[in-house]
């Protein structure tokens, strides 16, 4: 081994993208017809490890929603296991997320007397993904999502609510009783504990260690390693005798890879995700051989707070407002997209005023549909406000106030109708007019939420490699893989990604031989 | 080394000062003597008390000019004068605190040779995670000893450093302005 070979490269994002670039040239020689394997070639630019300092059946990178399920699954196949986690605390963004799991065909959607069914879920994924979703996976969470949801409640989460998002055909959002994702992976995270699987924390992937064939059979991590100081922490290898599992989610924080993939993405957008959710672990899988696919379809939430840092409380307060209370352009006074659009339509018109918007509702609309905690919490951030009167809302917004109250009037019309001959807003059964003081109201302008592309899985969340082959012994579920959302994901449907796959990643994991 | 907010900007200052080239002189001994003072860190010694500056310190004055005699004082001796602005909760290190009240480096660290970070379960033997939700529950505008992501199990290291200083965790995601002791 050569003196190069031994010292731990630093994973800076330049040499990052240099060897990508490599990665991309080695598969193009491959695709040329030359008789090189690019798994071979990672696996030759890769050495092995002299000594491994740990090993296990079964390694998983992430520690939110997927990586916790996964881990959970591969443990009760009889599988060891270990959790790693490059951030202080364990959940990444599964912690911080709103708590909405979208499930079809529920016992609390039957007793809230919801239609819905697994056909109609998919659906809805498919119209509003442009149909560039891979149908084998988005099915497979469509199918799955109840049961999911059904494995969440029997390790002692709890939902107290199924809600609406926009792109929906139906109420199914399942929301935690603490309207976080908190309930969920904090319940997971005691299922992990009690099973005695171990969680590093501080603990970064650097590469993954391929053997001559291309099979994943470990990683090199820095343990004690303190984001975002990428000289932090030791050099480690840790073997998986199965297989690796890839729950790293995305790169919704990533600046120099979100403005590879999408150029308008500057620092003019915030993010509603935990400041780690970079990129570097799934461009490590790519540089180990992994396929990406629609890397560009990245998601702005376009119900977040220009008057908030990160998530915030308003998407809690603007989602369960729509079909209930309008949306208002500032400028013109005027309603000017269907609220109940989905995130991609609505993110690109509001892009396209300019300017932050407006989403309101009465004192009948926002006591009964928004989470107390959320509105109280809102308020005292003072992204939402409160109103006496329609004068003191437009006053304070600068809001023309003849066509704002002639837009007021028009679309309490349509809610008496029940039927938005305008923009086809989905206004619900139980909408009354916004005409009860007083009224609250929050400006809405975009920020980077998901990005929907990823690492090519098949239905087995098996990876996919460059020569279209499995890559033998990686898997990958939730944000870190593409194809399931196509080109938007709608609302709650990452709970049900991250759950539904998390859980087949740790079972197939298990499954594999082990390579001794 | 991790470069310091000032070092930094000593740093950039310098590159641009590769243009005006009238200018890299001072830069260069500004850089040089800001270099200079950082070698002075203080030790880290096992058998540091909070009444000998100079164990650690070195020649390095810790203790601004006129500053009445420490001998024998603790923070409850302290606290005497440094109340209301001139309070020492994050500003002083948390190591320091721990010493002047009684509580020495092995008293967390244990007796080893090479001492290691100290984990959260060493620190709830005195600080019980729920008597700490209880005493800051008026805190404004949160509480930071709970929250809906981790109840009261995040780990005390997110916020408080014993050796340097503390950190806002919240702020990664939130406009919480706690002052972090």
């Amino acid at each position: 081994m050569s003196e190069d070979e031994k010292k731990p490269k630093n994973p800076s994002r330049r040499a990052f993208l240099k060897s990508t670039g490599g990665a991309a040239a080695i598969a193009g020689i491959a695709l040329g017809g030359l008789a090189v394997n690019p798994k071979e070639t990672a696996a030759a630019l890769n050495p092995m490890p002299k000594k491994w300092d740990e090993t296990y059946d079964v390694v998983i990178i992430g520690s939110g929603f997927a990586g916790l399920a996964a881990a959970i699954e591969a443990k009760n196949a009889g599988a060891t296991v270990t959790v790693i986690e490059k951030m202080f605390v364990h959940g990444g963004n599964s912690i911080i997320n709103g708590g909405d799991f979208s499930a079809a065909g529920t016992k609390m959607q039957k007793e809230a007397g919801i239609q819905d069914s697994a056909d109609i879920m998919y659906n809805d994924m498919m119209k509003t993904g442009l149909y560039l979703n891979h149908p084998g996976l988005a099915k497979t969470v469509a199918e799955q999502s109840n049961s999911a949801l059904e494995w969440c409640q029997s390790l002692g989460a709890r939902f107290a609510k199924v809600g609406f998002h926009g792109g929906h055909s139906v109420k199914r959002a399942h929301q935690t009783i603490n309207a976080s994702g908190s309930e969920v992976v904090n319940k997971l995270f005691d299922k992990v504990n009690a099973l005695g699987i171990k969680v590093q924390t501080r603990t970064k992937l650097v590469r993954f260690v391929s053997d001559k064939g291309g099979r994943i059979v470990g990683i090199e991590v820095r343990t004690g390693y303190k984001f975002p100081d990428e000289k932090s922490g030791k050099t480690a290898y840790i073997k998986a005798r199965k297989a690796v599992v890839l729950t790293s989610g995305g790169f919704s924080q990533d600046l120099a890879l979100r403005q590879i993939e999408d150029p308008r993405l500057t620092d003019k957008f915030g993010s509603t995700n935990q400041p780690g959710a970079t990129g570097e672990a799934l461009l490590a899988a790519c540089m180990a051989g992994a396929m990406d696919l629609q890397m560009d379809w990245i998601q702005l939430g376009p119900w977040t707070s220009p008057d908030e840092k990160g998530f915030g409380h308003v998407p809690l307060f603007c989602e369960r407002l729509v079909g209930y209370g309008p949306m208002i352009n500032p400028k013109t006074g005027k309603r000017f997209f269907k609220e109940t659009g989905n995130r991609k339509e609505r993110a690109d018109a509001i892009i396209l005023i300019g300017n932050p918007v407006i989403i309101m509702g009465d004192s009948y609309a926002v006591p009964k549909q928004v989470f107390p905690n959320a509105l109280q919490k809102g308020m005292e951030a003072g992204a939402i406000k409160k109103f006496d009167t329609l004068e003191d809302l437009a006053k304070n917004y600068n809001i023309p106030f003849e066509a704002f109250t002639a837009e007021i009037a028009k679309w309490n019309s349509f809610v008496e109708k029940k039927k938005d001959a305008d923009l086809d807003c989905m206004i619900f059964q139980d909408a009354k007019p916004t005409v009860t003081p007083p009224f609250y109201a929050a400006r809405l302008w975009p920020k980077v939420h998901h990005t929907m592309g990823g690492l090519v899985i098949d239905n087995n969340a098996q990876v996919m490699g460059f020569d279209l082959k499995p890559v033998k012994g990686l898997y990958a579920a939730g944000e870190v893989s593409g194809g399931v959302h196509g080109a938007v994901r709608l609302g709650g449907v990452a709970m049900a990604d991250c759950i539904v796959f998390g859980r087949i990643a740790g079972k197939n994991a298990a499954k594999e031989k082990s390579q001794i | 080394m991790k470069m310091t907010e000032k070092d930094k900007r000593v740093f950039e200052t310098a590159q641009q000062a590769r243009i005006h080239t009238p200018l890299c002189l001072l830069v260069l001994i500004l850089t040089l003597g800001i270099a200079m003072t950082s070698v002075a860190a203080p030790k880290k010694m096992a058998t540091s008390q909070p009444e000998n500056c100079a164990l650690c310190h070195g020649k390095e004055k810790a203790l601004p000019a006129g500053h009445n005699d420490i001998k024998k004082m603790n923070y409850e001796g302290c606290k005497k004068c440094h109340i209301d602005t001139l309070r020492l909760g994050g500003k002083l290190p948390g190591g320091h605190i721990h010493q002047l009240s009684g509580v020495s480096c092995e008293k967390c660290h244990g007796k080893v040779k090479k001492q290691t970070e100290v984990p959260m379960k060493q620190c709830v033997t005195c600080h019980n995670p729920e008597k700490l939700k209880e005493k800051t529950a008026k805190v404004k505008p949160e509480n930071p000893h709970t929250s809906p992501h981790y109840g009261t199990g995040l780990d005390c290291n997110a916020c408080h450093r014993q050796h340097g200083k503390s950190e806002n965790f919240c702020a990664q995601c939130h406009k919480f302005n706690f002052v972090v002791p």
